[in-house]
């Protein structure tokens, strides 16, 4: 049932693809180095994600005015250049709301200039938009960062510490391993495997197994 | 004469234990997933992994040889976080440039190939996080700051290199299909990850 709902308002749907079935980080793999080691508990997350839709929502949505006939390679160094100048009110903002953490991220936070989103596909996709269709994008996509980090911190924190959103959970054991980098990449990998599962299963309905309906990679 | 040859060797010893550290303990991939899309894309894209490699080494070794200089004066600033990311980006753009007008002047042969390359490897988390990285280091010398440089490097090679043998295998139709590509790689780079972990004498935390 849900399946077939989802056919019937396919089109509606693709518009908020980035949120999930076309997640950056999940089924796309860009930007994974802070959700893969620095996203080992909520606060890390909430910090990195919120900075991550504020830098990269607003230095894409200005470098769409820069003239499309300057040089390819000047575009970009401009593109990374304003997403400097949108860090440092983001990294202030964010040390204000959250003291101490933005130390705690370390490089991961200033390494957000240099995101792919802003270097790679402000040229390749949202720049080819309309400015409404490319907002929505935009905002889709960041948001999808967000809740992918989330997830992960949410998930790493509760196995590797024990705990949940910052408070201790009774009976939990603690496995640190999972903080570590390698679990990172284990989780993000399995959590990339059920999205792309769920996106074969949505988009061919009645196929009881992806293999048999012959999905592409 | 002595106290010339005292300081370069010492130059070298650092270059060297730098180097050596981002190539295994610090490798940019394996223990920081710094430059992963990049490494993802460039094996995607089938392309040559060592032309690749050492075009990136270059542009991280010369970015660090010209922020080693300017680390100092930034950082005096007291709001030197903030502004530390511009100018090191302002670095690695001089250095792309000046890349990419040198390939155009001197390259006969794959020109177009390496013009490709540069654009794809001169803004990422690899090039910009070494040096966020190095400068992060006390006490480093500019031999280190080069060293940790060519590591970074060399060690984004390395770890490309293992994705790329892997990745045929890792993509075939012997792989369940949700898993099959990017996910199974992610979990690869872990694994092997964990395993250099191991090797370089790190004790599981539990």
């Amino acid at each position: 049932m849900r399946r077939s709902f989802f056919q019937r308002h396919r089109a509606a749907f693709e518009r908020f693809d980035g949120i999930l079935l076309q997640n950056p980080v999940l089924e796309r793999g860009l930007v994974l180095a802070p959700v893969i080691v620095a996203s080992y508990n909520y606060r890390n997350s909430l910090v990195l994600g919120l900075s991550f839709i504020l830098i990269t929502f607003v230095t894409v949505l200005l470098s769409s005015f820069i003239p499309r006939r300057i040089p390819y390679t000047v575009r970009t160094i401009l593109y990374t250049l304003i997403a400097c100048g949108v860090f440092a009110p983001t990294a202030m903002l964010m040390d204000q709301l959250f003291p101490g953490t933005v130390l705690r991220v370390g490089v991961f936070l200033p390494l957000l200039v240099a995101n792919s989103l802003i270097v790679v596909k402000s040229e390749s996709r949202f720049h080819k938009q309309s400015m409404g269709r490319m907002i929505l994008d935009l905002f889709c996509n960041t948001l999808g960062f967000c809740l992918a980090i989330l997830v992960v911190g949410i998930l790493r924190e509760l196995v590797g510490s024990g705990s949940f959103l910052g408070s201790p959970v009774q009976g939990m054991p603690a496995a640190p391993a999972v903080l570590m980098p390698f679990s990172g990449f284990i989780l993000v990998g399995l959590l990339a495997a059920g999205v792309k599962r769920l996106r074969f299963r949505l988009e061919n309905p009645g196929a009881g197994r992806e293999e048999a309906a012959g999905n592409p990679d | 004469m002595n106290a010339f040859l005292d300081s370069l060797g010492l130059f070298f010893q650092d270059m060297f234990t730098y180097a050596i550290v981002a190539v295994f303990l610090e490798n940019t991939i394996f223990s920081r997933a710094l430059g992963v899309s990049t490494a993802l894309f460039s094996v995607r894209k089938k392309y040559n992994v060592f032309l690749f490699g050492m075009v990136m080494t270059g542009i991280i070794a010369l970015s660090a040889l010209i922020t080693y200089f300017l680390y100092p004066l930034v950082n005096r600033l007291s709001f030197s976080y903030y502004v530390i990311p511009a100018v090191y980006v302002a670095v690695i753009s001089l250095v792309y440039v000046g890349a990419l007008l040198i390939t155009i002047r001197v390259a006969r042969k794959r020109r177009e190939e390496i013009l490709s390359i540069i654009h794809v490897s001169a803004f990422n988390c690899a090039v910009l996080g070494a040096l966020l990285l190095a400068s992060n280091a006390a006490d480093i010398t500019l031999g280190g700051f080069l060293g940790f440089g060519i590591g970074t490097g060399l060690g984004f090679t390395l770890a490309t290199f293992f994705v790329r043998l892997a990745y045929e295998q890792l993509s075939s139709r012997d792989v369940p299909a949700s898993f099959r590509g990017f996910p199974i790689t992610l979990i690869y780079i872990g694994i092997v990850s964990l395993a250099l972990y191991g090797l370089i004498g790190h004790q599981l935390p539990f």
